[in-house]
């Protein structure tokens, strides 16, 4: 039973086709790359995992469940976080808020109860506050942890969403260009950090463009072209496959 | 059964008060398709119309053609002024104060009206007398097939003004690339202006035609203008097409409805089918460019 | 060229520091938040709590008292709305039907069904609230203008209801003669122990809206205000969320009817039309978005507005609509955000220009 498994996905967009009959599989525990050229439809398979689009046709399943016709809430709450390509934080919140509301889920309570302000409210609260800012020193955020969110800088506020997804505490993280825009030592930190997460048991799905990155900490990468998949495999493998480099890479070689 | 006599009856009222709802909804159409903003204030332009014309006819004693025109141009002047002084200044704040902001100009507009003007329901004579012709049996009076026939002429003029003039296509660019018009040099805001200025003298010429049937009033604008946002939603948002169709079949629904319901409610009729429609086909009869269906 | 030590702070500044000080303990700052204290409750609220309880015997005009019972249940108004519109984001142009929903419940409830006040009043919010409910479930997935012509609709609808079942509502006319609010056969007759009656009310349901906005449902309203989304992959029911804040803010407007109601002896449709729906989001808007005293400041600010244009008789709508129009050009982000700013720019300008001064001698 693999862990993440899409299965001869095709998704048409009035007329245009993102996704041919793409097929793929994630194993648990490893980070597994998503490369290929803009508008390959890397994102359009994100967002059909995460529930926000639902495929044309095609099998989408997570720890054996078809999971291609849920809301992306109930997608959530089976344990897969993601983040986003345009970087949706919640600016009108802090920081630490950010992460706590990340913990949304794992935390009990109605509206009633906590209007009222009942005592296991209290003591919710104050453990969430506290693994909040166990996340932020791990993120290295904690010392600005009352800033209003929208006052980071751009890095920060990507580093910020990952935050987020971890209070999630998923299974699977599907990480959307969280390099993009990034200078080459946030880069270098990032990576780092990822293959920290993965480290702590979570496995990672991640779509970017920065080569590089990619291809040093990926267990395995799959290469989109034109919504249909050309290569699946180890970084080395693929870096050197010919398929990839003619759509890709034109001509230049990747240093795995 | 006794309701059923008056349907023919009530069929021509509903297709005449159908046609002024049309062209409130095309009025609304035309400023949102410029600039995502819906005019609340639009209704008010119709209310106008008739006021001003009414005015003129027996205050200033001017020639009715002549109050008509006189009065479609101060309410262009009108519309022009609600976006200078309301519309451009909050152009980049959010959704719930833009509405207000319109919603504020139609309460200070009507209620400012009603300082002018007079509290009074004012009526326009008739253009060609009150004789109501028999077609097919049913009296129709002749000013419904004045409305009819301006509300065609208008439909037509609006056709040519997107299609043919220069100034109609930048409109037409502009609400379909913003940005793709923006690089092109047509600006946004003149654009708006513009359909500020079509709209309110759109909703100016509806009012003077509806006037001689249906009184006006410093309050008759407010429910105009929702009913006519209704239509253009009812038909299709943000297609004129969508406001034409819409329009006809609101009127001709609501006008049917009291055959069957106490008159009372009649005015809820139109906002049953908006929500109605909002709730089970939100894209409207011919659909929308505007809206997502999924996310919808 | 002379340098300037900005940093240098001389026994001079605390003329500025000390008044800067005791405003900042008034008006509220959004742009401050982040150094607050993470407890519900600070100084300020002890000071605001102080003002309101001894205001009415500081001021024994009967006129202020009256004005300040309508403050207070515009206020709780304004409160209920701003958790749908200042923290979820959400617009809802029908909001005076929910309180026209609570004013005619305890009418009809305490003149034809002899229900006392005290379980009239929580009848009112109950069915406020179930009819937010059902008109929330399936409006609450349209968004922006959408959403706001809905509630529109329903806010017409309502109203043309009322006007027409007379049997059960009296129509144009409306319904006469409502008692006293009364607890255990004390009455609240007086605009005085109506005063206290209200802001007590109020208090409560301020002390709730604090608790919501501190918890993750606070959370959840304002992660669904900035991105539905993102919201969503974390596992946060929008629906459910909005219909919450729908829900609740249809309660409290039951409340304020419900209190209405005591108050005017009298419920007739005209009172909870268009007009007060949009005055509502105009104390929600002034007061700012994202917080609670705000719209309680606003309802107060618009009441005392409305009254004093109210002198104007015929005028007065006119002027209403023009001031509104002016108010949100000047004070988009709400009353606190330019206050405070423009407090903080003229002390230090001052504060500037002295030391210029000196420097320059």
């Amino acid at each position: 039973m693999s862990f993440l498994s899409v299965e001869e996905i095709i998704k048409d967009y009035d007329g245009v086709r993102a996704l041919n009959g793409v097929s793929l599989h994630v194993r648990r525990g490893i980070i597994k790359g998503l490369i290929g050229p803009n508008g390959a439809g890397k994102t359009t398979l994100f967002h059909l995992i995460s529930g926000m689009e639902r495929p044309t046709a095609g099998k989408i399943s997570f720890k054996g469940m078809d999971i291609k016709s849920m809301e992306p809430h109930e997608i959530s709450l089976l344990g897969v976080g993601r983040t986003f390509q345009t970087l949706q934080i919640w600016g009108n919140m802090t920081i630490v808020e950010n992460i706590m509301a990340g913990m949304h889920t794992r935390l009990k309570g109605g509206f009633l109860s906590c209007g009222l302000w009942l005592p296991w409210i209290k003591r919710r609260e104050k453990e969430a506050l506290e693994e909040a800012k166990e996340i932020l020193e791990f993120l290295g955020l904690l010392g600005r942890w009352k800033w209003p969110a929208a006052q980071l800088s751009f890095a920060e506020q990507k580093i910020l969403e990952i935050g987020r997804v971890l209070a999630m505490k998923p299974e699977l993280i599907l990480l959307d260009e969280p390099a993009a825009g990034l200078t080459p030592t946030e880069v270098r930190k990032l990576a780092e950090r990822i293959c920290q997460i993965r480290n702590g048991g979570i496995t990672i799905f991640i779509v970017e463009h920065h080569m590089g990155m990619v291809m040093e900490i990926a267990d395995e990468v799959a290469v989109f072209d034109n919504g249909q998949l050309i290569a699946e495999g180890p970084p080395d493998a693929v870096g050197k496959d010919p398929q990839v480099i003619e759509a890709y890479l034109k001509g230049k070689r990747v240093n795995a | 059964m006794t309701p059923w006599v008056h349907i023919p009856q009530l069929l021509s009222a509903g297709i005449t008060i159908g046609a002024i709802y049309a062209l409130v909804g095309l009025g609304f159409v035309t400023i949102a398709r410029a600039s995502q903003i819906i005019n609340f204030a639009q209704g008010e332009f119709v209310m106008l119309g008739g006021v001003i014309t009414f005015s003129l006819l027996k205050g200033a004693g001017l020639s009715y053609p002549l109050a008509a025109i006189v009065a479609v141009i101060s309410v262009v002047i009108i519309g022009f002024l609600l976006h200078i002084l309301v519309v451009y200044p909050l152009r980049k704040t959010s959704i719930p104060i833009l509405l207000i902001a319109t919603l504020g100009a139609s309460i200070f507009i009507s209620n400012t009206t009603a300082l002018v003007f007079g509290t009074l329901p004012k009526a326009l004579p008739s253009f060609s007398g009150n004789l109501p012709l028999l077609i097919w049996g049913v009296p129709i009076t002749p000013q419904s097939m004045w409305v009819l026939g301006a509300t065609f002429l208008l439909l037509i003029c609006l056709y040519l003004l997107s299609h043919r003039t220069l100034m109609g296509k930048a409109m037409e660019a502009s609400s379909t690339d913003p940005l793709g018009a923006d690089l092109s040099g047509i600006s946004r805001n003149l654009m708006v202006f513009l359909a500020f200025g079509v709209s309110a003298g759109m909703g100016a010429i509806a009012g003077i035609f509806i006037t001689p049937i249906f009184y006006t009033s410093y309050h008759t604008g407010t429910l105009i203008g929702l009913k006519g946002f209704v239509a253009a939603v009812l038909g299709g948002w943000g297609k004129n097409s969508g406001a034409i169709l819409g329009g006809f079949v609101l009127g001709v629904v609501e006008s049917l409805s009291v055959a069957f319901i106490p008159s009372g409610y009649k005015d809820a009729v139109a906002f049953v089918i908006l929500l109605l429609i909002l709730h089970f086909r939100p894209k409207g009869i011919l659909g929308s460019p505007f809206i997502d269906s999924r996310r919808w | 060229m002379v340098v300037i030590d900005h940093k240098e702070f001389r026994k001079r500044d605390f003329l500025y520091v000390v008044p800067f000080w005791l405003l900042s303990l008034i008006v509220p700052d959004p742009h401050l938040d982040h150094l607050r204290k993470e407890s519900r409750f600070r100084r300020r609220d002890l000071f605001y709590l102080g003002a309101l309880l001894l205001l009415p015997l500081i001021w024994s005009d009967k006129h202020l008292h009256h004005l300040m019972v309508l403050a207070g249940i515009n206020g709780i108004l304004a409160l209920g709305l701003s958790l749908f519109l200042g923290y979820a984001g959400q617009i809802s142009l029908g909001h005076a039907a929910f309180f026209g929903i609570g004013a005619y419940t305890t009418a009809i409830l305490t003149t034809r069904y002899a229900f006392p006040p005290f379980v009239a009043f929580w009848a009112s919010a109950l069915v406020a609230a179930a009819l937010a409910y059902l008109i929330g479930s399936p409006i609450l997935k349209l968004k922006g203008y959408f959403l706001a012509l809905a509630t529109l609709g329903f806010g017409e609808i309502f109203l043309v209801v009322v006007r027409e079942a007379h049997r059960l509502t009296g129509g144009v006319i409306g319904i006469f003669g409502i008692p006293w609010f009364s607890l255990a056969g004390f009455a609240f007759d007086t605009y005085l122990k109506q005063y206290y009656l209200i802001w007590g009310v109020l208090i409560g349901l301020l002390i709730f809206s604090k608790n919501l906005i501190r918890s993750k449902i606070g959370r959840a309203f304002l992660a669904v205000a900035a991105s539905e989304d993102a919201a969503s992959t974390v596992g946060i029911k929008v629906a459910q969320i909005k219909l919450g804040a729908f829900v609740i803010g249809g309660a409290f407007a039951g409340f304020a009817g419900s209190l209405f109601a005591c108050v005017m002896s009298t419920a007739n449709p005209e009172a909870f039309g268009l007009n007060l729906s949009i005055l509502i989001i105009m104390m929600v808007i002034l007061g700012g978005m994202g917080n609670l005293y705000g719209p309680i400041a606003g309802a107060i600010f618009l009441t005392w507005l409305m009254d004093i244009l109210g002198k104007y008789q015929e005028y007065s709508l006119p002027i209403y609509g023009l001031i509104l129009i002016l108010l949100l050009i000047s004070f988009p982000d709400g009353f606190g955000t330019r206050l405070n700013i423009r407090l903080i720019y003229l002390i230090s300008y001052f504060g500037r220009k002295k030391r210029r001064e000196r420097v320059e001698l």
